[in-house]
């Protein structure tokens, strides 16, 4: 029976790694040792960790370490969760080393938001690897319950399920399991749609294209950040290798939707990687005296200039309509209106609920996984809570048939649609009005 | 007397920040009148057609959007929720944080005096429009704001840290460290019950024993006296309604298995917390008017503490939640702690409160309190709480207080 009361997290000076600390540290209680290269930037990282579960409580439960002591951290531990930089050798390097010192009962993870996870198990003797997971969380994991969780085919079924119920029950959090494929489901669906809209930010660069195609898709349909900000938020790197590897590693309809576009390869490659460099597809300029002034790469010009207020008459009567909680008026305002930018905003959620469908499908093992992922993960409107919200109004196979004639040619939409169920998630919180 | 049915009702999930989402009452309004309708089986259609002979009214619980939102007449605002409200009576009512109780106490009259068939009660509060040092200095109007609100920081928290110090002075063989772990289990319980409600504000929020008992850090500061934030309830945006009906309407209807309003309880202690505390001496009881008002509903009700299966009640702070358990007779005055330690409160304990996490665990938008709580009372005793039902539940009572104890409502609902 799988008792946790001593955890190893290995790179815990990461976002992530800190953050899963403080979930362990927490709402399991365990005793976390956090491992790290610099252990003076470990104890550095402490307060910030437990800042993050807003507990000075779990403090104690938290001991620095560098990787001198991971021997003895990882055979003192009933689970290990490794979450050192994306890099497949680096990961195998690490989990080499797991393996050497872990007790017979204990776990191992990864917290790998897209690696095989069976090629990471195959750094354990099969007495060990049978105890090997992908468990994928969400950043901010406080905020966003969302856990993909992986078993591969080594895996012991058993011990599958008593993880899961250790995420579910004691750590609280929104499991899915899904299979090991590239980026997993909620980053498949999630930056499928933000890199589209990156490949339209090129497309439409003449009529704005970053901030126009932000303004677009902004919160009035249905997430709290528009996406092009939510990639800079995330950092092009990471939007970079994700993505890369889906179109290298996967084969669908939609492949050549995850091709970067060349102006966002060009701001990785001068390290302009979004908000944690200070300027990437946008860049916030701030003055000595408070003035802060918003400005956003010009795909033309390769210069940075002042975000456009745009002001589309379908943006702004869907917001008008949003504030006073008329949802179905916003929704018919948006199918009815047959400007090019409505046009743009409606193919992307139903692009988005057909791409959901599908890699749910091929990645997930329910269709309500998509919905879990996406609105636990990403707190987006998830994809049948979508289609539930424009039902409202409209006919949404036909909707789909009509306004996506060509990725109606490569799915089959009506096996897809034959599926959709009611969402257990409410559409009407995620549709927001304001910026 | 006309008995008085509950058909069923809603609530916003708590969690949510309208001012974030863009939304404003009239949005909030919308949604939680259409799912309490559709959850009581009431269409619009249906409010028309009662509305044709007058059988059909709206109350409305707010305590002070005129400061939150700066808007006032509420009661005429659900006509902007749909036009099927054109010509429906409609008025708000006010009592600081029982003011959906008081919209309730006029409903229920108004149908047992057979007046209306129908009672729509929504209860609601948005507080998210502004920072918490204002938000306090606002609800510091639910005490003698001259006396105790104006120009002192988050005035509640200081006068139920009073309750608190009040507490241990009124009943000297309490110890200190006692009734301090004490209150950390309450918030503790409180935190607990709310992981198993999916509409509550703290659902995904990490709380601990020890994270409630060690006060005084920069995650837990002291706010008001020796309590500390896991003492308190939060700031939270949400409407609640519930919707009320004759036993004409039931038989006309054929409607089966709703539950009654089976006793109330409304008393008013001294506005002054000071005036509260001196007018104590005399009763073994911290709170003699919350007791009361308790005692009030088990009389009308004909039943007592062993007929109630689970209680909602008022834990704004930590220490009102300690004085209700004596006021529900679950223990004897002083004594409360017991209950506590021994689990009879706990979800799976004899006397289970705030099974939907409370004040504290499912939030306070104060208005809606009220509401939200006798809604919980409906799900319990009808078996519709899902995660959170206590197993069996046939009676259930609520406990709501507007300010320093002062405005004090009781309710038990249940099956006949």
């Amino acid at each position: 029976m799988l008792n946790i009361q001593t955890v190893t997290v290995i790179g815990a000076t990461g976002t992530m790694g800190a953050n899963v600390a403080g979930i362990f540290a927490s709402f399991g209680n365990a005793k976390v040792y956090c491992v790290a290269r610099d252990l003076n930037k470990v104890k550095k990282t402490i307060p910030r960790i437990v800042k993050s579960v807003r507990a000075d409580s779990i403090a104690h439960n938290l001991i620095p370490a560098d990787f001198g002591m991971l021997e003895e951290c990882v055979a003192n531990s009933d689970l290990v969760f490794e979450s050192a930089a994306e890099s497949i050798e680096i990961k195998k390097s690490i989990h080499s080393k797991i393996a050497e010192a872990l007790k017979e009962n204990s776990v191992a993870c990864t917290g790998t938001s897209g690696l095989s996870i069976t090629s990471l198990a195959e750094c354990y003797p099969d007495a060990l690897r049978t105890h090997f997971f992908g468990v994928h969380f969400f950043n901010p994991p406080y905020n966003m319950p969302l856990c993909e969780f992986t078993p591969t085919r080594y895996s012991d079924k058993g011990t599958g399920e008593e993880i899961k119920n250790y995420l579910k029950d004691t750590l609280f959090r929104t499991v899915v399991e899904v299979k090991d494929s590239p980026a997993f489901l909620g980053n498949r669906i999630g930056f499928q749609f933000i890199n589209e809209a990156l490949q339209y930010a090129e497309k439409y660069k003449d009529n704005g294209g970053i901030d126009y195609i932000d303004a677009l898709l902004g919160s009035f349909t249905g997430r709290s950040m528009a996406p092009l900000v939510t990639s800079d938020f995330v950092g092009l790197d990471v939007h970079k290798a994700i993505v890369d590897n889906v179109y290298e590693n996967t084969n669908d309809y939609a492949r050549d939707t995850f091709v970067l576009p060349d102006y966002v390869k060009k701001l990785v490659e001068e390290n302009k990687l979004g908000r944690k460099s200070g300027m990437g597809l946008y860049q916030m300029i701030r003055y000595e005296n408070g003035f802060k002034r918003n400005t956003v790469l010009d795909i033309n010009t390769g210069l940075y200039r002042d975000v456009i207020p745009y002001a589309f008459p379908f943006v702004d009567k869907m917001k008008k309509y949003i504030k006073e909680g008329d949802y179905e008026k916003a929704f018919e305002r948006l199918i009815n209106n047959r400007s090019q930018e409505a046009e743009i905003c409606l193919s992307f959620l139903l692009k988005y609920i057909v791409y959901s469908l599908y890699a749910t499908e091929e990645v997930g093992y329910t269709i309500e996984a998509a919905d879990d992922v996406m609105a636990t993960g990403f707190n987006w409107c998830p994809p049948l809570a979508m289609y539930q919200a424009l039902s409202t109004v409209a006919n949404v196979p036909s909707l789909i048939r009509e306004r996506l004639p060509e990725i109606c040619k490569k799915v089959d939409i009506d096996r897809l649609l034959a599926d959709v169920k009611a969402s257990k998630y409410d559409y009407r919180l995620y549709f927001k009005s304001g910026r | 007397m006309g008995k008085v049915y509950v058909l069923g009702g809603a609530q916003t999930d708590f969690e949510r920040n309208w001012k974030k989402e863009g939304k404003n009452m009239v949005a909030l309004l919308k949604e939680v009148v259409a799912d309490g309708l559709a959850d009581a089986e009431i269409t619009l259609d249906d409010v028309r057609t009662l509305n044709k002979d007058n059988r059909v009214a709206c109350f409305v619980g707010n305590f002070i959007a005129e400061k939150y939102t700066d808007q006032g007449h509420l009661g005429a605002f659900l006509t902007e929720v749909d036009p099927a409200f054109y010509g429906v009576p409609s008025a708000r009512y006010e009592a600081a944080c029982a003011s959906s109780s008081v919209a309730l106490d006029a409903a229920q009259s108004k149908i047992v005096s057979g007046e209306y068939d129908v009672a729509i009660v929504v209860g609601w509060e948005l507080m998210k429009t502004v920072d918490s040092k204002l938000g306090g200095d606002f609800l510091g109007r639910a005490a003698y704001y001259e006396k105790e609100g104006k120009g002192i920081d988050l005035p509640f928290p200081k006068l139920f840290g009073r309750l608190a110090d009040e507490t241990l002075k009124k009943y000297p063989d309490l110890d200190e460290k006692c009734y301090m772990d004490a209150l950390a289990r309450i918030s503790t319980i409180n935190y607990e019950n709310a992981k198993r409600n999916p509409l509550s504000q703290t659902r995904k929020w990490f709380m601990s024993f020890e994270q409630a008992s060690t006060r005084d850090t920069d995650t837990n500061p002291l706010v008001g006296g020796k309590l500390a934030v896991s003492d308190c309830s939060q700031v939270t945006d949400g409407a609640a309604i519930v919707v009320l009906c004759s036993e004409k309407f039931i038989k006309e209807r054929g409607i089966a298995g709703k539950p009654i309003i089976k006793g109330y309880g409304h008393r008013t202690a001294p506005m002054l917390f000071d005036k509260k505390m001196a007018d104590n001496a005399d009763s073994d009881y911290i709170l003699p008017w919350t007791r009361q008002t308790v005692l009030d509903a088990y009389r009308r009700s004909g039943l007592t503490v062993d007929d109630i299966d689970c209680f909602e009640t008022h834990d704004c702070f930590t220490s009102s939640e300690y004085a209700a358990i004596s006021s529900f007779g679950i223990t004897a005055p002083g004594k409360e702690y017991e209950a506590i330690e021994n689990g009879t409160i706990s979800f799976r304990g004899a006397k289970p409160i705030n099974p939907s996490g409370g004040l504290i665990g499912c939030g306070h938008p104060v208005g809606a309190s009220g509401a939200r709580m006798f809604l919980d009372l409906y799900k319990q005793v009808t078996g519709k709480a899902d995660a959170y039902q206590v197993a069996g539940a046939k009676n259930a009572m609520m406990l709501n207080i507007g300010g320093s104890a002062t405005t004090n409502y009781v309710y038990v609902v249940g099956l006949e």
